[in-house]
């Protein structure tokens, strides 16, 4: 055989070792996991994870934002602090994520990770900051889109004022419209309001809550995380 | 048994025993696909690092044109790919076809087929950096280009390919220059369409997506760019030295071990995360083992020019050993970053993005540049115009690139040391990391010097406005051959 014949043999055989390793094991060891379930006397309950597309909408305006650019949505283990940080009561693994095409992992940390932030258990300040938000919910969260630093002093997060837009307030305001600070009012007679887009981000950013038992992941930690 | 010195020019042998005259014959005959690749290649480097500065200055200054098309979650995937697919590739796909056309002293008819290859390549990059602005994109780090992009892209590729798998002739014994060289673009088209595939079609589930696109990633990185620089600096090293290959058998070995090694590399971000353990496991094994090809290629490669008078007086000796040089300290520090003791939280700061542009922005560039300094002037018929443009582009991305990197990497070990302790809040982190911020926004200023007059010499290059054909053009008074 020529030399290039047992050239093109050997890199053959190294693209099937990387392709076999790198990507075929890893498929054919998670490739058949299955959503954790209680059965009780024939009854099956608390399933996890379920399929759901519900909040699939607010999952597109996440990644075509670009939010996995700055936020993780990984819980490490007890190596990492970040189950003290308040942001999981357990570390995620691979079946959290069954059911989401192309899950959202993220590339780095320049804002907290959000696995859990659904959660009212969720925290990224330590429990005796006194600056701390009392709740994250639908209504904070639409503020600390149009304005981070209106709600977080210190943030470093960009303000997304196009997931909102301003309008005359016709009737009654709109019970969406946004509580902002004097400074950051629109006038008067005008309000606010998230967009379609806007409202289903924080719709998504409501579901996430990965921290249901599952046996693989270890303890769970007591919520809030105890800290020294 | 050492490699001949085939590449000589005193020696022309392997490019096996080919005149002259047919060296320029395929020279004229690859000039309008390898020019063109190189012309978008450089356009890309200039979009690619105004996007990057614009994604460094908001991590500065978070409201910095902030509209929704440049939040940074979008500039910040459309930068990279412009970078890598933009720059890096189409550079490295110009290098592939001329030393590929070289080696093999011929050059097949019907180049038009790979410059029409050339042509949807650079349109497949262009539709993903701006459907990636448009806020169309994948969450899939490194291949966030939608899969539309990709398919454009991959069809050029076909095309470059077929008319390159013509044109190879390997001859009695191929080179190390043609092992890595071909080896790299073999993997690029199997690896994008493999990978793609995978992830749309469903063939996975859950983060096993994440899994696979972090091989795609990482293989186009560690087996496509790299192995085309090393493949460059293997043909170019002999040919400016005039000295033989230190040792042709061991490079050789080197290079089955480094292919073997750096598929196997893939899973190394995704430590800590929701994948089984033991391939994160192998992943840090292949790149400590991944160090002993790529320091001894560079090793080789350097006891080669040793002792050549050329060394400093060469451009593209001067890029070449740099972009090497470089090379080994980012593989270095990627197999330190895959240590259990490094901790987990260094792969969420901006420690893997600074080890990333140490080897694409430090390495490969810079060999990259070091080939087009070599290329240009057989393909243009003239010399480059000036030596002080040359070492002021040395000086700017040389300088620049290191002291991008290694905020980056500084950074990124300052925020997971303190990541990974609870005792610090998540924005003492943020403050931490952001202190060292300026010396990326400085790098950028030296970058865009040094790639500027890049640019524009190039562009008279390409018009053929330089000095005399005869002599090269050295940056220092001594001759190259």
């Amino acid at each position: 055989m020529s030399r290039s014949g047992t050239y093109f043999i050997g890199l053959f055989g190294c693209f099937a070792l990387s392709f076999g390793v790198a990507v075929l094991a890893p498929h054919l060891q998670l490739g058949p996991l299955s959503p954790s379930f209680k059965e009780e006397d024939g009854q099956i309950s608390e399933i996890y994870p379920v399929a759901s597309t519900s909040v699939n909408a607010g999952r597109e305006v996440y990644v075509s934002q670009g939010c996995q650019a700055c936020h993780s949505q990984v819980v490490q283990g007890p190596e990492a602090a970040d189950i003290e940080r308040g942001w999981g009561v357990r570390r995620t693994v691979a079946r959290d994520y069954l059911f989401e095409a192309q899950p959202v992992v993220g590339a780095s940390r320049l804002g907290p990770d959000l696995t859990n932030v659904g959660s009212s258990a969720w925290r990224n300040e330590p429990e005796a900051d006194v600056h701390k938000p009392a709740k994250r919910d639908a209504a904070w969260q639409l503020l600390h889109l149009y304005h981070p630093t209106a709600v977080i002093r210190t943030s470093v997060m960009p303000a997304y004022p196009h997931l909102f837009e301003k309008r005359k307030v016709t009737g009654e305001p709109s019970p969406l419209a946004l509580n902002l600070p004097s400074d950051l009012q629109p006038g008067p007679g005008y309000e606010i309001v998230p967009t379609a887009a806007g409202k289903a981000l924080v719709a998504y950013l409501g579901s996430l809550d990965r921290s249901h038992p599952l046996k693989e992941a270890g303890a769970i930690a007591k919520a809030p995380a105890a800290k020294k | 048994m050492t490699e001949v010195a085939s590449h000589t020019a005193a020696n022309p042998t392997p490019e096996a025993g080919h005149a002259a005259e047919n060296r320029s014959a395929i020279d004229a005959a690859v000039r309008p696909v390898v020019v063109s690749l190189f012309l978008s290649a450089v356009g890309w480097l200039l979009i690619s690092s105004l996007l990057s500065a614009i994604a460094a200055l908001k991590l500065q200054w978070p409201g910095f044109l902030n509209y929704s098309f440049l939040t940074y979650g979008r500039v910040l995937p459309a930068a990279d790919g412009a970078f890598t697919f933009g720059w890096c590739s189409t550079a490295c796909l110009g290098v592939a076809i001329w030393v590929v056309s070289r080696l093999s002293g011929r050059a097949a008819p019907g180049v038009k087929i790979a410059s029409f290859g050339a042509f949807l390549w650079n349109g497949g990059v262009l539709l993903g950096v701006v459907s990636v602005l448009l806020g169309r994109l994948r969450p899939l780090n490194g291949i966030e280009f939608p899969l539309g992009a990709f398919f454009i892209m991959f069809v050029g590729l076909c095309a470059l390919v077929m008319w390159l798998a013509i044109t190879f002739r390997a001859g009695e014994q191929m080179s190390l220059s043609m092992m890595f060289v071909v080896g790299g673009v073999a993997w690029l088209g199997w690896s994008l369409l493999t990978g793609n595939l995978l992830i749309e079609l469903g063939a996975v589930r859950g983060i096993v997506h994440q899994i696979v696109a972090a091989w795609t990633a990482s293989g186009v990185m560690w087996l496509w760019i790299i192995p085309v620089a090393l493949g460059a600096a293997y043909f170019l090293v002999p040919k400016v030295t005039g000295k033989p290959i230190f040792s042709g058998p061991v490079g050789r070995s080197f290079f089955w071990l480094y292919f073997i090694t750096a598929g196997l590399v893939s899973a190394s971000r995704l430590s800590g995360g929701p994948v089984p353990l033991w391939i994160v496991s192998v992943s840090a094994a292949c790149g400590i083992l991944m160090l002993v090809p790529v320091l001894g290629t560079a090793y080789n490669l350097l006891a080669t020019a040793r002792g050549s008078g050329v060394l400093g007086a060469s451009p593209s000796m001067r890029f070449v050993l740099f972009g090497v040089g470089i090379l080994s300290v980012g593989t270095l520090l990627f197999a330190a970053s895959g240590l259990r003791s490094f901790g987990y939280a260094l792969h969420f700061t901006m420690f893997d993005f600074g080890v990333r542009a140490l080897l694409l922005q430090g390495g490969a560039t810079m060999v990259l540049f070091g080939a087009i300094y070599y290329i240009m002037p057989r393909l243009s018929g003239c010399e480059w115009l000036s030596s002080s443009l040359v070492s002021f582009h040395f000086l700017g991305s040389a300088y620049g690139s290191s002291l991008g990197s290694a905020t980056l990497i500084v950074s990124g070990l300052a925020a997971g040391s303190a990541l990974g302790d609870p005792e610090s809040s998540f924005s003492q982190v943020l403050e931490l990391a952001s202190s060292y911020y300026w010396g990326r926004t400085l790098a950028y200023v030296l970058l865009f010097a040094g790639y500027l007059a890049f640019a524009l010499h190039f562009l008279l290059m390409s018009v053929r406005i330089g000095q005399p054909a005869g002599e090269a053009t050295l940056l220092r008074t001594q001759n190259e051959h």
